[in-house]
């Protein structure tokens, strides 16, 4: 024979890993196959090389633009605290930021104190959740005013963070949009000035760029707190 | 779209995501969903399936993205066995019908050889598997097309083709030897 081309059998584990790659392995079969790529380096070899060998051939699978909701399903399924890229040295940071600013909360309450201003007319909040501060917010009940300090907030490249107010028993009421790079400071809408007092709840979620469109938190709540009078 | 630059953004796009960098996952996203989905789609056949399996075809490349080895694979190749991986094993989870219209290796649906072409594959690569497809015999090249393009088992295929499953697990294996012989001749 003339035949130029080695055709001997393969090692029955090539075959398997060929047969995975190929994907025409039975649910039993496939399933004990991936165990396998999961544990066996060698195994996985193998199947790597078939995949490589095999690949070419979804060049002829023409490309279809998925729908848009298919990305924001994915950001959306993202871990909310996963760390981001450069955090290592942001976190680092954020936590020294964090806590600089409780340290600043706690000497405006010792200033206040002091007499510099009556008592009550300062209200503040820890925005926590999934166990990170995200953000501090401070109302001065005076001005009318809320500012709204990052901490540990990492955001994405979709949504941004949406400041609510919720008075004891009540519902969600938009307050406004906060930055997750820099403080913020908010002047309360009037229909919210009487609510806004110690007892209420601050929360933020994350909504689409603009703000929620319906009036109500549409994302991830990602913390909430408690305004206390300093 | 360059070839080379894809590749390279891709491969710095995937080095970023094991830190959790969600704009890198995004950029992979970016330049490989429509391919990505038109593998899915081709075996599920059904389009709300196809978008769920793309979504945890994502979120497995952002949990395995450290696993990538750009020294021993191209992007591509993995990514796309990753897609095939999933909409696979979801074929195999029996919650859709999968094709089953019989074929014939006489009547084989020739969609391909010949446009084996595309912004994302490697031209060179992608014309010496078609070649070497091309050496197979009709009824061996018909069978692992069923495999690879609609997902179909050993039993699907050798009912498709109207075979007993011993002789379509021989065509198979047979056509993965020659295949790999033709790819690799200097390989044992």
């Amino acid at each position: 024979m003339s035949d130029p081309i080695d055709h001997s059998p393969l090692p029955e584990d090539e075959f398997l890993a060929a047969e995975y790659a190929l994907g025409v392995l039975g649910a039993a079969e496939r399933q004990t196959a991936a165990r396998r790529v999961a544990r066996e380096r060698a195994f996985a070899a193998m199947v790597a090389a078939w995949d490589q060998r095999l690949a070419p051939w979804a060049g002829e699978i023409d490309e279809v633009a998925p729908p848009p909701q298919v990305w924001e399903r994915i950001a959306a399924s993202l871990p909310q605290a996963a760390a981001r890229a450069g955090l290592w040295q942001s976190l680092a940071f954020w936590r020294i930021f964090a806590l600089a600013s409780v340290l600043a909360a706690a000497c405006l309450a010792i200033v206040i104190y002091l007499g510099a201003a009556r008592p009550g007319e300062s209200l503040v909040a820890a925005i926590e959740g999934g166990g990170q501060r995200s953000f501090v917010a401070t109302v001065d009940v005076r001005r009318g005013t809320i500012a709204v300090v990052p901490a540990a907030f990492t955001g994405d490249a979709t949504r941004v963070p949406e400041l609510w107010l919720i008075p004891p028993g009540g519902k969600p009421l938009p307050v406004g949009l906060l930055k997750g790079d820099k403080p913020v400071v908010i002047a309360i809408p009037a229909a919210l000035v009487a609510r806004t007092a110690s007892g209420a709840t601050l929360a933020v979620s994350l909504e689409p760029p603009g703000g929620s469109p319906t009036g109500a938190p549409t994302g991830p709540v990602i913390g909430a707190g408690k305004l206390t009078a300093l | 779209m360059d070839l080379e630059a894809n590749r390279a953004l891709l491969v710095a796009a995937l080095a970023r995501i094991p830190a959790g960098d969600r704009a890198a996952l995004q950029t992979v996203y970016r330049l490989t969903s429509a391919k990505l989905f038109g593998v899915v789609l081709r075996i599920l056949d059904e389009r709300s399936e196809a978008e769920d399996v793309l979504q945890e075809v994502y979120l497995t490349i952002w949990r395995k993205a450290g696993d990538f080895d750009a020294a021993r694979a191209s992007p591509m190749t993995w990514l796309i066995a990753i897609a095939r991986n999933r909409a696979i094993d979801r074929l195999r989870a029996g919650r859709i019908a999968r094709r089953m219209e019989p074929i014939e290796a006489a009547t084989e649906i020739t969609d391909g050889a010949a446009s084996a072409e595309s912004a994302l594959a490697d031209s060179e690569t992608a014309a010496r598997l078609a070649g070497c497809l091309d050496t197979l015999a009709a009824h061996e090249r018909t069978a692992l097309r069923g495999a690879f393009f609609d997902g179909n088992t050993y039993e699907e295929l050798a009912q498709r083709m109207a075979v007993p499953l011993g002789t379509m697990k021989s065509w198979i294996r047979r056509a993965m030897i020659k295949l790999k012989a033709c790819l690799e001749p200097g390989d044992p």
